[in-house]
Formats: C-alpha cells, sequence, structure tokens
C-alpha cells in the first residue's frame, strides 16, 4: 500500500488491468454513443466519466477507488440487465453486452486485487464513517 | 427464417440502389399522408430522419406478401418491426436493424385484414400504424 493514497502501488499488470478497464469502458461508450437518442447518450457518457475517474490522480477518487470500481461494476450490469429486458438484439448489442461482460469481469479482478474482499472493504469503510460520526459528536460536546 | 428474409432484403435492396441510386424516393407530406409507393414499384416507403419516421401511417395489401422499403437517412441504427398492438409482445415480422444513410427493402409476410403496429427496435419511441386491407 502507499500510505499517502491508501492505494496498492502500481504494478505493470496493474497498469496492463487498468488500460483494459478503460480501452472497455471507453469502447462501449463509443458504441452507445453511436446510437442516438438521450437514453443512450446518457449510458455513453456515464462510461466516459466511470473511465475518468478509474484513472484520474485526485486524492478522493484514489481514496475511494473501490467505490468507483463497485460502481462500474454495478453500472455494467445494470445495462446489461437492461438490454436482455428490453433489447434490440442484433450484431452490435452482443458485441456491447461481449465488451460490458469482459469489463466486469476485469474490474472484479482489479477489485480483489486492489482491495481485496468486498465485505472487509464494506466493513472498514462502515467502521471509519461510525469513528467519524464519533469524533464529530465529541467534539460538539467538549465545544 | 430470419436470415433468410433478411439476405433477401439485401439482395432486394441492392438491385433496388443499383437500379435507382440517382433517384432517392421523396413523399411529399410523409408525416400525414398515407405512404404509397415510392421508386420501388408499389413498396411502401418509411423513412427514419431525426430519431424519428417520417411516416406514421402505413397501408398495405392484406392477404400477400409485400415488399416494404425503409430507408435509414441517419447514422444511427434502425430497424422497421411489426407487431400486432402497441404492447409489442407479439411479433409479425422484425426488419434488419442497420446504421445508415442506407435503405433496405424488407419482404413482409402476408397480414390479415387489420391494423398493426410498428417501430423501430433500437428506438421505441419511434413507431407508426400499419393497416392490412
Amino acid at each position: 500500500m502507499d500510505p499517502r493514497t491508501d492505494e496498492p502501488r502500481i504494478t505493470v499488470a496493474g497498469l496492463v488491468l487498468r488500460f483494459a478497464i478503460v480501452a472497455l469502458t471507453l469502447a462501449t461508450a463509443y458504441i452507445h454513443s453511436t446510437l442516438g437518442g438521450l437514453l443512450f447518450t446518457l449510458n455513453a457518457t456515464g462510461y466516459v466519466v466511470a473511465a475518468a475517474a478509474m484513472v484520474v490522480p485526485l486524492g478522493i477518487a484514489i481514496r475511494y477507488r473501490w467505490f468507483i470500481r463497485a460502481g462500474l461494476i454495478g453500472y455494467a450490469l445494470t445495462t446489461i440487465i437492461g438490454w436482455a429486458i428490453q433489447g434490440p438484439y442484433y450484431s452490435t448489442a452482443y458485441l456491447a453486452k461481449g465488451i460490458e461482460a469482459a469489463l466486469i469481469l476485469f474490474v472484479v479482478v482489479d477489485f480483489l486485487r486492489a482491495d481485496g474482499n468486498p465485505v472487509t472493504v464494506v466493513k472498514r469503510e462502515l467502521a471509519q464513517i461510525a469513528a467519524a460520526v464519533r469524533s464529530r459528536r465529541t467534539g460538539a460536546e467538549a465545544a | 427464417m430470419q436470415r433468410l428474409a433478411a439476405s433477401l432484403a439485401l439482395a432486394a435492396a441492392t438491385l433496388v440502389l443499383a437500379a435507382c441510386s440517382s433517384s432517392a424516393p421523396t413523399p411529399a407530406d410523409p408525416t400525414t399522408a398515407p405512404s404509397t409507393s415510392a421508386g420501388n414499384g408499389d413498396a411502401p416507403i418509411v423513412i427514419a430522419r431525426d430519431l424519428a419516421f417520417t411516416t406514421t401511417e402505413l397501408e398495405v395489401p392484406a392477404g400477400q406478401e409485400f415488399s416494404l422499403v425503409f430507408d435509414n437517412q441517419e447514422g444511427p441504427p434502425h430497424n422497421v418491426a411489426i407487431y400486432t398492438d402497441e404492447s409489442a409482445s407479439q411479433q409479425v415480422f422484425v426488419g434488419e436493424i442497420f446504421s445508415g444513410p442506407a435503405t433496405r427493402t424488407y419482404s413482409v409476410p402476408a397480414l390479415a385484414p387489420g391494423s398493426y403496429f410498428f417501430r423501430c427496435d433500437v428506438h421505441p419511441s419511434m413507431q407508426g400504424t400499419v393497416v392490412a386491407q
């Protein structure tokens, strides 16, 4: 872990994985951007934002990268489920869903490498929130 | 069956494009008038433009297979799919989805007399009515 950022030091494998995630995210964003209509455009925009959030070197993004990963997994899953219900079923859609399935797989691997067990991550975050609340309450009482 | 229909539509579209490449069909007022023929015999034509069908009412012969010319005049992919009603739960015909600008001629199987619903499967807000009579 890098003590300044709470994020594992980047290895070559990690770099390749991150690059693949960004490439897949931008690929599905591009496909959705070509479909026209508000829904597809918003979907594409969401993917672009997620791709940026996966690599942006801002402290807050690095601190909460686990949440961004989880969000990207949920976003891609929602997109796939929405398509499975609504369609349309044709070649470009199958390609986009294949990309999204691979994206989910890669992000899961990235999550496990970078953050470890998701349950542990959530417990840790909840403990930190509880500690912050306690600290604020103690401060308010002292004042 | 769908592949066969798509292949036939592709072959027909190629022939139509080769024959009519210099004269793109332009109905006089496609938003109000039911579509009739447009450069491909008596085949009705549907045009997709600005994420909408310019033709929202089609009159087709009942009880016989007919050709339907679909002119996608923009980049996003569209198709024409015919359903029994607006719930779009029961398909009657599903045309190939393709990006434009391009034209395809669909071979639509015979419809029993009555009113049907058509839409673009990619953009379900693009819709209209087919009347077979």
